[in-house]
């Protein structure tokens, strides 16, 4: 990450946090809509869920969610239809907009807050954080980010210690479209989650997901496949993964290794995190004592 | 180029069109008054139209929430609607006369590549521009680059086909095809240099919205938009000339060249503005005026004002369905018209089809 | 109506070389000749549908220093054939040739063209289903329209026309041709490009025959429509016989293999 988005980053946390607390004490929010899986998350895990009326698309877990109206995708938000569901607080994740959708939704006094998103056990600390001062949990934040914390401290030394200074090269596979590879390079939520899991990203040349060449797959030898779980049938669909010919020669395919994670519990990073840390670290490595 | 030739059945035909078509045009007013009416009353939230009015007429004042359905997000979408659906379809149908194909559309020279192109660059690489041009533009950069990328592109395309003062509309068609080509490899490179999110705008944007309609995108529209339909009286004689061919249409004493020169011009304005605040919607300027066409005939003077004033009920009409039926989240409306549009159009074509017994 | 020095060239072929051309108001004259000559290249070229060198001249008036607008009020050009690209209706396409701010009983005349083509009660049938015959006479009627008047202030207007009869059954070619000599007769000029040379011999006060690009032979239809010009320019023999009450020359073509009867 550039110094530039790193300041940037954390400029807009103190001013978000500011807000918040701003907020928090004029009055508490009670009708929120959560934007993002993983700020919707956090809010469940701060036990503030009767106050959530309505969620994204992207917002599927816990289960309970999907009760809730959908207001559509975070980044084409419409604003009469945010505006319909009578909010007063709107928490969503980095990037939600359009712009223009949110300056009609601050002149309307709903309250916005804006969650920083990066790929980190510190951002998903900090997101609990502003989430927390968002709905006016602060303490109940402290208390669930101890605990995120030291459960992410403690499932990345275990990963760390099953890798036992071997780390695996993991690709992690988008989608395989028309026989292409889309793979996750460096500064996306698929190569975070493979450094927490004691693994290496085998795709380092460039940023964010895009089409890898066969031959660039060839060579990025990765020891294991990593892909979002997309249901149906596991075996026949991984059988047919590593019989493209970019894979054949690769260790993952040799020794059948193809790694199947729910996506939003894999990429969110939000407080199952170090579950889901502690899934890939076993997939990875196998049961450790 | 290949010309469509349509031929209404014989002997249904009216003593004369010209008042048939002054007739349609008093109902298309009715038409976008009612559709415009409904837009405002309809929406995802539980604001009434009626409610406002009678709290108004009373000296009551309205709710801040209601206020700011009602004056900030669907009469500013109204507004948008009525400036883009107007501009598509009168584009729409000032191109089909001047290329003398009622397949033609305003992509023919260049707005949709050079707008896309611009849109994209600045969706991409918006955030490598001098800070003085970003507060310059502030939330504005995709819509006002996508204006001056249509725009820039046409000029291009016009430069190209434009010898010794005569603009080759054969030429201008080919050179859209290469410049077309060009503009979709250079966003294909933006593309695959976008990240994540930005790719998600790029779609969204292709699919069209006036979910972002703010008075800041109507105030500037409306002046580019407007001096754009401005011309279409002056131009209706020439385009109607124009189907008897270029050299026949000069013979009965158009300027040519002036046409063209209007046409292209006013019609990179109409579709650079209507592209640039409301992103890609397609099929309003070939579904619209091949319908009066279908209605009244040919004649440019009463086919410029109603394509202005159906296009504009039309796209209001695509709007509140893209705005309500998946409410609270909305479908981009470039969906609404395809998913709409395109079934119609063919429905057309296979009725005609059989009717004529080819 | 002048031209001087016509040359075109199209593509790398000259077409025309440095072509004097006249005709006079009050008088229809005809361009005949071979395909090929360059006859409908030398009638675009004085309509200034092709590029050309040399000097055009209609009432005096360089045309190259003219208006669309001031040359359609001085002629009016029919096409040899016109495909229209939308289903306008026939009363649609003559109302064309109308300009702006009228009079009522301007407004009239499309219909009154029309009646004068030979196609009273046409102008509601669309234009594509008619046949190539009757669209060539509703362009004539949309020319017309155009100059209705052949004299408008003391100045003549100039109707021209490639090849007004092509496709004309022999009961039309008579009903254009005679409307192409009362527009003479009534001060306008008539400019037409001609196939049918008994025609011409009919209708023509003057013949203008090309070949190869030039000139050949021009004067009255006795002194151009002789055997030895057409043996000439059309390359087999034509002989030309004159009609006994008038002297009018006619074509009587002699078929080189001739049936045996």
């Amino acid at each position: 990450m550039s110094v530039f988005s790193r300041l940037y980053t954390t400029s807009s946390l103190l001013i978000v946090a500011t807000m918040a607390s701003h907020m928090a004490l004029a009055q508490p929010a009670s009708r929120i809509v959560t934007v993002g899986g993983s700020v919707t998350e956090i809010v469940y895990a701060l036990d503030q869920q009767d106050r959530i009326i309505a969620r994204d698309t992207t917002s599927s877990y816990p289960d309970q969610v999907a009760k809730l109206p959908d207001i559509g995708y975070a980044r084409a938000l419409s604003p009469e239809g945010v505006l319909s569901v009578a909010p007063d607080l709107i928490i969503a994740i980095e990037g939600a907009g359009p712009p223009e959708t949110i300056d009609v939704l601050q002149s309307a006094q709903v309250g916005f807050v804006s969650v920083p998103e990066v790929f980190t056990a510190d951002g998903i600390v900090a997101k609990i954080r502003t989430v927390g001062a968002a709905v006016d949990q602060v303490q109940a934040a402290e208390v669930l980010v101890t605990q995120v914390a030291s459960e992410l401290t403690e499932a990345q030394n275990a990963a760390q210690k099953a890798a036992n200074g071997d780390p695996k090269k993991v690709l992690f596979i988008l989608s395989t479209q028309g026989g292409r590879i889309m793979a996750g390079g460096t500064n996306t939520a698929a190569d975070g989650i493979i450094h927490m899991a004691g693994g290496i990203n085998a795709v380092t040349a460039f940023d964010g997901y895009k089409p890898l060449t066969d031959e660039a797959v060839t060579i990025a030898a990765p020891d294991v496949i990593l892909m979002m779980d997309r249901g149906g049938d596991h075996g026949a669909a991984a059988k047919e993964l590593l019989a493209m010919p970019a894979l054949i020669p690769t260790p993952a395919a040799q020794n059948g290794k193809v790694v199947r994670m729910n996506g939003l519990h894999l990429l969110g990073f939000g407080p199952r995190t170090a579950s889901a840390i502690t899934e890939l670290s076993q997939a990875l490595y196998g049961e450790t004592n | 180029m290949s010309l469509t030739i349509e031929m209404p059945k014989r002997g249904s035909l009216p003593v004369d069109r010209r008042v048939q078509a002054r007739q349609l045009t008093v109902i298309l007013v009715a038409l976008l008054a009612a559709t415009s009416v409904l837009s405002l009353a309809w929406g995802a939230s539980g604001t009434s139209l009626w409610g406002a009015l009678v709290d108004l007429a009373a000296g009551r004042e309205l709710s801040r929430l209601d206020s700011i359905v009602l004056f900030d997000i669907r009469l500013p979408r109204l507004c948008l609607g009525i400036l883009v659906g107007a501009s598509l379809a009168v584009s729409g149908a000032v191109m089909q006369g001047l290329f003398r194909n009622p397949l033609a559309d305003p992509g023919i020279v260049g707005v949709s590549a050079g707008a896309g192109l611009a849109a994209i660059s600045a969706i991409v690489l918006g955030a490598f521009l001098p800070p003085a041009i970003r507060d310059l533009t502030g939330n504005y950069l995709v819509p006002v680059s996508a204006f001056f990328g249509g725009w820039g592109s046409t000029l291009i395309l016009y430069r190209v086909s434009t010898r010794r003062g005569q603009t080759s509309v054969a030429t201008m068609l080919l050179a859209g095809i290469a410049l077309g080509a060009l503009a979709g490899a250079l966003s294909g490179i933006l593309v695959y240099m976008a990240d994540d999110n930005q790719l998600r705008d790029l779609t969204f944007w292709g699919m069209g919205s006036l979910a972002g309609a703010t008075w800041t995108k109507v105030l500037a529209a409306t002046p580019i938009v407007l001096a754009a339909l401005a011309v279409a009286p002056f131009i209706a004689r020439g385009l109607n000339g124009l189907a008897l061919g270029e050299a026949a249409a000069g013979h009965t004493g158009i300027s040519v060249q002036r046409v063209k020169n209007i046409s292209i011009l006013s019609v990179a304005a109409a579709t650079g503005a209507a592209v640039a605040v409301a992103g890609g919607i397609g099929f309003i300027g070939i579904v619209v005026p091949h319908l009066l066409r279908l209605a009244t005939g040919p004649d440019h003077h009463s086919l410029l004002p109603n394509a202005a004033l159906l296009g504009a009920s039309l796209l209001l009409a695509a709007d509140m369905i893209a705005r309500t039926v998946i409410a609270p989240a909305e479908l981009p409306i470039g969906i609404v018209t395809a998913v709409l549009g395109a079934p119609v159009f063919l429905w057309i074509l296979l009725k005609r089809h059989g009717a004529m017994g080819l | 109506m002048q031209a001087f020095d016509i040359e075109v060239v199209l593509g790398k072929s000259q077409v025309l070389n440095g072509v004097n051309f006249t005709a006079k108001p009050g008088e229809v004259t005809a361009i005949v000749g071979p395909n090929g000559s360059g006859k409908t290249t030398l009638l675009r070229a004085m309509t200034g549908e092709i590029p050309y060198s040399g000097k055009v001249l209609l009432n005096n008036k360089n045309v190259a220093g003219l208006k669309p607008w001031q040359l359609a009020a001085l002629r009016g050009v029919q096409p040899q054939s016109t495909t229209i690209a939308f289903p306008f209706t026939v009363l649609e396409i003559v109302r064309l040739g109308l300009t702006a701010g009228l009079s009522a009983a301007e407004k009239e005349l499309p219909l009154r063209a029309l009646e004068k083509v030979g196609l009273t009660g046409f102008g509601n049938r669309m234009y594509q289903d008619l046949s190539g015959g009757e669209q060539q006479r509703v362009q004539l009627a949309r020319v017309l329209t155009q100059i209705w008047r052949p004299v408008v202030d003391g100045a003549p207007r100039w109707l021209i026309l490639d090849e007004p009869v092509a496709s004309l059954d022999i009961g039309h070619q008579f009903t254009v041709m005679d409307l192409t000599r009362d527009f003479s007769a009534r001060g306008g000029g008539v400019v037409a490009v001609m196939h049918d040379l008994n025609l011409t011999a009919m209708f023509a006060d003057k013949v203008v025959l090309m070949d190869a690009g030039h000139i050949a032979a021009q004067g009255s239809p006795q002194s151009v429509l002789t055997d030895a010009n057409l043996a000439q320019t059309y390359g087999c023999p034509l002989p030309v016989c004159t009609t006994p009450h008038d002297g009018t020359p006619f074509l009587l073509p002699q078929a080189r293999h001739a049936r045996v009867t």
